[in-house]
């Protein structure tokens, strides 16, 4: 099950590639990197420092923090406020930042 | 549920009574109640609500002056004992501490200060060049000398605050707050104790009350002189580890630490604004972009990190920054331990002493020089 | 420091409205924003880049949103986006960070328009992946055009309810439920008539049901979720009747599977500012909670700040275009730019307007209102706070144990001291303490408000030039008053 972009009346430029854990992610000039996200089906965008709980966008208007991203290795980049850029290497935060994993 | 750790009124009557629920008085309770004495708490207003929860947590050696080293490496291992051997978890770590220093003047003054500190018995390592920065790649390179000293630690005052009152509660000591003393006179032998909560009377009477402890001391004729600073701290949001050692400045104000959830305190004394009346404290912002400003001038990387939270906290401070520890004169149960500059750092060890002098046992540590006697004012002196 | 006659803290409906029509008067005028484009939450706006080809349901207010958007260039009004103000450090100053340009500013008036955001109302599961705020949700559709999910749920109590169900079934989710907590249906008789004071918001919420109600989602009312469920990710929602007095009828509960689960349960202002301003405050549940008390004129407690639209409670984005357009025109007239009798007649047909929505307002309150019964959903496990993952179940154990007070639950658990600063906690950790204690929400302490009003980088911090530092001849020795 994934998220999806409305295409109807809406002519987004021309799109370009980021990587999202090494995955390829598709994203239009001016999106979030959350929005190219949520349309690609990927919604665990940390896991919590304290108990490894997954979460994801919640707020959707950078208040709440949930959305914290690893992007171009800086920790705590909210992915609901932050445009997606070409080329751009985003991580799954675990806890502070990339975690071993990643 | 075991229920509430606290009592919700005084007793009639206890053994000992000591005001003040901060970490010396907390502290003090603890060794008296696992003493097996009968022992009362009583605090104005939230039990480790004031100065203890609300400063940097810094347990550093090399800071202090040399007349109080012994009293700051007693309580470093008391702060150690309370996780390693009392099951009391106080946030402690001991990672080690850095005193930088950033000009010539401040390389000399280093020096100068170290020598004199290792004459009271501390042991340092000078660190420059390569040494420096293989110890600490993320100083700046505008730090061009610094004393590492082994030593140095922290506790987590948010932590160590639920810690103590649970552990003084299993020990049996009654922890009463909201209690603010309105009197204090002798009566048959003993004090008696006025509080908002009800009065009672203790044979014993131990103040630990920081800034209030010299209206108390008044209460029963004794004038001591107390300042209170209102010091600023900052607190960043948690970042994957940046810096590991503690680090103060000899030629600024500051203290620097990471603590485990990887947020960086930074604090030093810079003075907010506020008075002690009415409890009216804020940060100074002009003062707070300086802490910040000297903190990034010693770790640049700092720069990157965003400030979650600034507040301010009180200290209490005798006239010559000493604690004032002892009997308090012309008295002939009531005793004090406030006042200290550190009074976080020096608080376990105070509880130490004070229920070895009430229990009647040689002190771990030389006490005299803290005397509250040489601070007398007026009628007293 | 930059100068400027008003600055406006905010650039949604309330701040917009406000700079231009304060602009058109003849005031210099600076917005300070914290998104990157103007708009707020209800006008955010796609990227600049995107072209719109036709019309669809969802471009119905661009006319209103291009106007406030040209307020941004218009003349005498400076817009400095990405702007976070952090403080208030002196009477008529704000320090912003803004990277490089980082600073403050001086004005010889303030308007807050600091908005609102949605609510926390935690249940169990509230923080899986998958289950999105109602403004957030609202806000990845207008400023993104992206739905999170594909098959969803919306669950909540008030206004949004609907318009949220509307916009997925609109945009082609596979739209299960749509549940809202109060029985409005029930309800609607003995509101309809100050409802009709906005003839057009009753006919849209009509057009929202009917959406709904064609897409062949279930639309239910008096009922409400109840737990969230799933492995790393939503996987299924439960939903179960909830009454008039906030009892949740567990026995008649249904499972949804679904990979989206949006939730609104109303809005609450965004008081860091005036809070860190130290205006004074007071208790309004009907408009989101704790809220500014306003004076004539918007002017909250502290002279020359004034408070407007959602940030100065909830009041809808008709009020908030208002109020701002008032205020607009307050500030011209206090700055010698109106004269008495023209500001009068500028402000009579926006007041008759507000008069308006505020009898529209009533209705949707009398409509909507329920009791907050949310602490009866929380389980053990579940969290409160989100920063710093502490659990119901721990709260109440430190609640048993006598740390019962603010600072008490605070200090022993971390709670409200992450990263959202309390912004998704506070409301709950204060209704447990009122719970607990038997107080009334409002009488429990309030956390001291601390800077920064809201997270700024230490570099940004440092932009702005400081005196020379003094430092202490001895440190060690006392620097402030004697006490004794």
């Amino acid at each position: 099950m994934t998220g999806f972009r409305i295409t109807d009346g809406i002519d987004r430029g021309t799109a370009f590639q980021f990587t999202c854990d090494g995955e390829a992610v598709t994203a239009y000039p001016g999106e979030s990197i959350a929005a190219a996200l949520m349309a690609a089906g990927h919604r665990r965008t940390r896991v919590s420092a304290r108990s490894q709980m997954s979460r994801g966008l919640y707020c959707g208007m950078g208040v709440c923090w949930e959305c914290i991203m690893v992007v171009d290795g800086k920790p705590a980049v909210r992915a609901c406020m932050t445009p997606a850029e070409p080329g751009m290497k985003v991580q799954t935060q675990h806890g502070v930042g990339p975690g071993d994993g990643a | 549920m075991a229920g509430s750790v606290f009592v919700e009124t005084p007793p009639r009557d206890a053994e000992i009574v000591v005001v003040g629920g901060g970490v010396a008085g907390m502290s003090t309770a603890l060794f008296l109640a696992r003493a097996g004495r009968d022992v009362v708490l009583l605090e104005r207003g939230v039990p480790w609500g004031v100065a203890s929860g609300a400063n940097a947590g810094t347990l550093s050696l090399q800071v202090k002056r040399a007349e109080v080293l012994d009293l700051c490496k007693l309580s470093l291992d008391v702060w150690r004992r309370f996780g390693a051997e009392m099951d009391v978890d106080v946030g402690f770590g001991q990672p080690g501490g850095l005193r930088v220093a950033t000009t010539d003047a401040e390389v000399a003054h280093l020096r100068e200060y170290s020598d004199e500190q290792r004459g009271g018995g501390l042991e340092f390592e000078w660190l420059e060049g390569n040494q420096l920065r293989d110890m600490a790649p993320w100083l700046s390179t505008g730090v061009r000398a610094a004393t590492f000293c082994s030593g140095d630690a922290y506790a987590s005052p948010l932590l160590a605050g639920g810690s103590l009152i649970a552990a003084v509660a299993k020990a049996g000591g009654r922890i009463v707050g909201h209690a603010e003393v309105t009197g204090l006179s002798r009566e048959n032998g003993a004090y008696r104790i006025e509080t908002t909560k009800g009065a009672t009377r203790a044979k014993i009477l131990i103040i630990t009350a920081g800034p209030w402890s010299g209206g108390l001391a008044r209460m029963l004729g004794v004038a001591l002189p107390i300042y209170v600073d209102v010091n600023m701290l900052s607190i960043t949001e948690s970042a994957p580890k940046l810096l590991d050692r503690v680090i103060t400045h000899i030629g600024g104000i500051l203290s620097l630490k990471q603590l485990p959830n990887g947020t960086i305190l930074i604090g030093g004394g810079w003075q907010g604004r506020g008075r002690f009346a009415g409890m009216e404290k804020f940060a100074d912002h002009v003062r707070l972009g300086q802490n910040l400003t000297t903190a990034v001038s010693v770790v640049p990387d700092l720069a990157k990190l965003r400030l979650v939270r600034t507040w301010a906290g009180y200290e209490a401070v005798a006239p010559d920054a000493l604690p004032a520890f002892g009997r308090l004169p012309g008295t002939d149960d009531a005793y004090i331990a406030a006042a200290a500059r550190g009074g976080f750092t020096f608080g376990p060890a105070q509880g130490l002493l004070m229920s070895e002098m009430i229990l009647g046992q040689p002190p771990s540590t030389p006490i005299g020089r803290f005397d509250p006697a040489r601070l007398l004012t007026g009628a007293h002196a | 420091m930059r100068e400027t006659d008003l600055v406006i803290v905010g650039a949604g409906a309330a701040g917009l409205s406000a700079a231009s029509e304060a602009a058109k008067h003849g005031l210099s005028v600076t917005v300070l924003d914290d998104n990157l484009l103007p708009g707020g939450q209800y006008f955010r706006r796609l990227p600049t880049s995107y072209r719109h080809t036709k019309e669809t349901v969802f471009d119905k207010e661009r006319a209103r949103a291009d106007a406030l958007y040209a307020t941004t260039g218009q003349k005498g009004v400076t817009y400095l986006n990405d702007a976070v103000v952090w403080e208030a450090p002196e009477d008529g100053v704000l320090a912003f960070a803004r990277g490089a340009d980082s600073g403050r500013i001086r004005a010889k008036l303030t308007i807050i328009a600091s908005g609102a955001h949605d609510r926390p109302a935690p249940f169990p599961g509230w923080t899986l992946p998958g289950v999105v705020t109602a403004g957030g949700l609202q806000n990845l559709l207008k400023g993104q055009r992206v739905i999170p999910g594909r098959r969803a749920v919306v669950a909540g109590n008030g206004p949004l309810v609907l318009l949220v169900g509307a916009t997925l079934a609109r945009a082609g989710a596979e739209l299960r439920e749509v549940v809202e907590a109060a029985p409005i249906l029930k309800r609607l008789a003995g509101s309809i008539a100050d409802l009709l004071a906005m003839p057009k918001i009753v006919r849209q919420a009509a057009d929202y049901r009917l959406a709904i109600m064609k897409s062949g989602a279930k639309l239910r009312t008096g009922w409400t979720v109840i737990e969230a469920r799933g492995a790393n990710e939503l996987e299924e929602v439960v939903l179960a009747p909830i009454d008039e007095a906030g009892k949740v009828n567990r026995s008649r509960s249904r499972t949804v599977k679904a990979d989206l689960l949006v939730v609104g349960f109303g809005l609450m202002p965004s008081i860091e500012m005036v809070r860190l301003m130290d205006c004074k405050l007071e208790w309004k549940p009907l408009r989101g909670g704790w809220v500014p008390v306003r004076g004539a004129n918007f002017e909250t407690s502290r002279p020359g700040v004034l408070a407007v639209g959602d940030g100065a409670g909830i009041g809808g984005v008709e009020m908030a275009l208002r109020e701002g357009k008032l205020a607009g025109v307050i500030a011209a007239e206090r700055l010698g730019k109106l004269s008495r009798d023209q500001a009068a007649s500028l402000k009579a047909p926006i007041q008759s307007e507000i008069a308006k929505v505020e009898t529209f307002r009533r209705g949707l309150e009398r409509l909507y209102a329920m009791p907050p019964a949310f602490l009866d959903l929380l389980t053990p496990e579940t969290i409160v706070c989100r920063c710093e993952d502490v659990t119901a179940g721990e709260l109440r154990a430190r609640q048993d144990a006598g740390f019962g007070s603010t600072a008490a639950l605070k200090g022993t658990t971390r709670t409200t001291m992450g990263r959202c600063q309390g912004r998704n906690c506070l409301r709950t950790l204060l209704a447990l303490i009122a719970q607990a204690s038997g107080q009334p929400i409002d009488q429990v302490m309030m956390p001291r408000p601390r800077l920064p009003a809201r997270l700024v980088t230490i570099g940004d911090l440092l932009q702005e030039e400081l005196p020379p530092i003094e430092m202490p001849k001895d440190p060690h020795l006392p620097r402030g008053e004697q006490v004794s």
